[in-house]
């Protein structure tokens, strides 16, 4: 791949062309907030938090699915940037019934780290509280969809790394939901290998499992890079 | 002469109590009290909301239902898991539950004799009630203000000692413990035993000192005779964590011992009645209208036949002698009783600290659903505290059953105010101070409403006289 030059908040930067935006911050330390971002998953741009400015673009544009051009001038630290991030994790807590206190990823939870992240100390919208099911159906785990945000690292996951599928969505807009099989109670999935990838990549309490209380649940989503990492050694 | 109207007089809100309500006391045609009703204005909702979660979550919503008693709550909710899972805690996690269990009621009992009663034995009924209060205390005796200060502290410590967090501790969890006590905090908490047993023993003698400086007002204080409900160990020692029910009569007499938690529906019944929103539980056997029983620490000390050590035990005996025999049911022994429980917590928690298991680190047993009805309970401050959780075969929660001490005592509570509007309210023109009688035999009970509101004497108090046909005819705003 040629070298090309970009220029992150005025800093100039050597890399190659063919990543995104997201791989070049990360790659020189450079802060940018996700949460349906996981390395070895493809990358959807559905969480808008990691949005840049591009000189010459009038729109903001997801880091994460967005590849450098040559001579890119790109800002990921802007007052408009950080007033958009923070409207979008509020809209996050806002949109479903999400308690932290009461919550097994408390303290465990990239929604919660966003919010402390971009300096969340109330939410200015209301609260829609929609009624959500909690399926605990599964022998081992719990799929609360009052704590999904959408992300849909479990879904991707679960068709890309594990290869199941059991993982889909359903329906559009605030109806939207994570669904097992074609809607049918997780415990009674044709295709779940009850492997559990989707309770390490999931962000949120909103996948966990049941022989857990709250402040021992451990969630290593960086296994999932690094399988698909060494699988791909073996190829 | 024509005949005066029926009237009406409300107190609203209660002060210093935790939590909100108010009070009605009805006076007949010839202005003498017809009766007294308290009022509690709140509504929580934890046993329908609750519906449809995991049960193993019940241990961490529980406890936001109460910032004074959340460690009962937690003990009360993760019992009902292990009954459910069918699994026992580890002998250190039994030893740590305790501590922190030890350490809620300390702090508890702390906040209800110092902060919340004492400024009326050590200020007076009817001082000014804008400083009737801590602060007001901390001016004119700023010694025991301050000890009862460090009481509440070390209470709380204990909690924060071992999981890190005063209020709402998490760590409890079916099975056990998720954090361990370390040497260094073992260490720490056994520096506070002089200090609290201090303070302790300096509110044993205000109460003793009150007591016998106003004994005509306390012992025809809302006296009342009820039955009482409290736990008792296999011995009938004092028991706050683990052991079994025991019901006496208002003679004493043992009706129900070494009961079994999961029997409680046979033996307590609830009504919910149209004027409040907590319910009147009573005995069952016996009926609404004999059944009444009260729970919390004069029960406890009623049913119990001794104290596990002997500081407490000493002062249990002088409890006992008060009754002749048979149970205290003056209202106002309620105080002396909770502080005999303070001094009983810090001489146990010095024993328990001293337990060399107690910075073990075998702190849970694991386990699984396995039964679908799970009930715990626990002695909160305020008495006998009932989870009752039943799931479906996933462990999802169909039905959440939760009864407080402060609703136990709901009957009992209004029959007291009753008694003492009888004694001190005579027509609508009533003194403050008179009022702020009424008040304390509801502070008596030290009842937690919505278990999160923590008030302190600054509210204002309304009372509104009403005539038969609901006309305001006077309202005085404090």
């Amino acid at each position: 791949m040629p070298i090309i030059t970009v220029y992150i908040n005025g800093q100039k930067i050597l890399t190659e062309s063919g990543v995104t935006i997201l791989e070049v911050c990360k790659a020189n330390n450079i802060p940018m907030l996700t949460l349906c971002h996981l390395k070895g998953l493809h990358d959807i741009g559905a969480c808008r938090l990691c949005l840049v400015e591009i000189e010459g673009v009038n729109r903001l544009l997801s880091g994460c699915t967005t590849q450098v051009a040559d001579n890119m001038i790109i800002r990921t630290d802007t007052d408009r940037i950080k007033r958009y991030q923070r409207i979008t994790v509020e809209l996050f807590f806002a949109e479903r019934n999400h308690v932290c206190a009461v919550c097994v990823a408390n303290g465990n939870c990239e929604l919660q780290q966003a919010g402390y992240a971009v300096g969340l100390d109330h939410i200015r919208y209301p609260f829609l509280y929609p009624e959500c099911n909690v399926d605990t159906s599964h022998p081992w785990f719990v799929m609360d969809h009052n704590r999904c945000i959408m992300c849909t690292r479990c879904v991707r996951v679960c068709t890309q790394v594990e290869g199941a599928g059991n993982w889909g969505v359903m329906n559009r807009g605030h109806d939207v939901r994570i669904i097992s099989d074609f809607n049918t109670p997780w415990g009674e999935s044709i295709t779940c290998t009850d492997c559990g990838k989707c309770v390490h990549a999931c962000p949120t309490g909103a996948i966990w499992p049941k022989a857990v209380a709250q402040g021992q649940l451990t969630k290593y989503p960086e296994m999932i890079g690094e399988l698909v990492e060494k699988r791909k050694l073996l190829q | 002469m024509d005949k005066p109207a029926a009237k009406k007089i409300l107190i609203s809100p209660v002060t210093r109590i935790e939590g909100h309500a108010k009070i009605t006391i009805a006076l007949k045609d010839n202005g003498e009290v017809d009766q007294a009703q308290f009022h509690v204005n709140e509504f929580r909702g934890f046993e329908k909301f609750c519906e449809g979660r995991m049960y193993t979550e019940m241990p961490t919503i529980t406890p936001r239902i109460c910032g004074i008693c959340p460690v009962s709550h937690t003990i009360a909710s993760v019992k009902a898991c292990e009954m459910i899972q069918g699994i026992q805690p580890t002998y250190t996690a039994n030893l740590l539950r305790r501590l922190m269990h030890i350490g809620q009621n300390i702090s508890s009992h702390a906040l209800s004799f110092f902060h919340l009663s004492s400024p009326d034995f050590l200020l007076g009924y009817d001082s000014d009630p804008a400083s009737r209060n801590i602060i007001g205390l901390a001016e004119k005796f700023p010694d025991v203000a301050l000890k009862g200060i460090r009481l509440r502290k070390f209470g709380q410590e204990i909690s924060e000692r071992i999981t890190g967090k005063k209020i709402h501790a998490m760590g409890i969890v079916p099975g056990g413990m998720s954090y361990p006590l370390t040497i260094d905090n073992q260490q720490a908490l056994m520096q506070w035993i002089p200090e609290a047993l201090d303070a302790v023993q300096t509110g044993i003698r205000i109460i003793k000192e009150f007591h016998a400086a106003n004994a005509d007002m306390i012992n025809s204080f809302a006296t009342s005779p009820t039955m009482y409900l409290g736990t008792v160990g296999p011995h009938g020692e004092h028991e706050l964590y683990d052991g079994l029910l025991r019901f006496v009569d208002a003679e004493g007499n043992v009706l129900q011992d070494q009961l079994s938690l999961t029997r409680y529906l046979e033996f307590i019944a609830e009504r919910a009645v149209e004027w409040s929103y907590l319910k009147y539980p009573y005995y069952k056997p016996l009926g609404i209208e004999k059944g009444i029983y009260r729970v919390g620490p004069l029960a406890r000390l009623n049913v119990a036949d001794r104290m596990k050590t002997p500081l407490a035990q000493a002062e249990f005996l002088q409890f006992r002698a008060l009754g002749n025999g048979q149970p205290v049911h003056g209202t106002f022994f309620y105080h002396y009783a909770r502080l005999i429980e303070t001094l009983a917590g810090v001489e146990e928690a010095a024993m328990y600290l001293q337990d060399p298991e107690v910075t073990g680190t075998h702190l849970q047993t694991l386990g699984r659903w396995n039964n679908a009805i799970g009930i715990g309970a626990s002695e909160a401050p305020r008495g006998t505290l009932f989870h009752h959780y039943e799931t479906d075969d996933s462990g999802k929660l169909t039905m959440v059953n939760l009864l407080i001490a402060t609703g136990q005592n709901n009957p009992s509570m209004n029959r007291s105010i009753t008694d003492v509007a009888r004694q001190y309210v005579h027509g609508a023109d009533v003194a403050e101070g008179m009022l702020n009688r009424v008040e304390s035999a509801i502070r008596c009970y030290d009842p937690c409403l919505s278990c999160s509101t923590h008030a302190m004497g600054k509210m204002p108090m309304q009372i509104d006289i009403v005539n038969a046909g609901g006309e305001v005819l006077l309202s005085l705003q404090r």
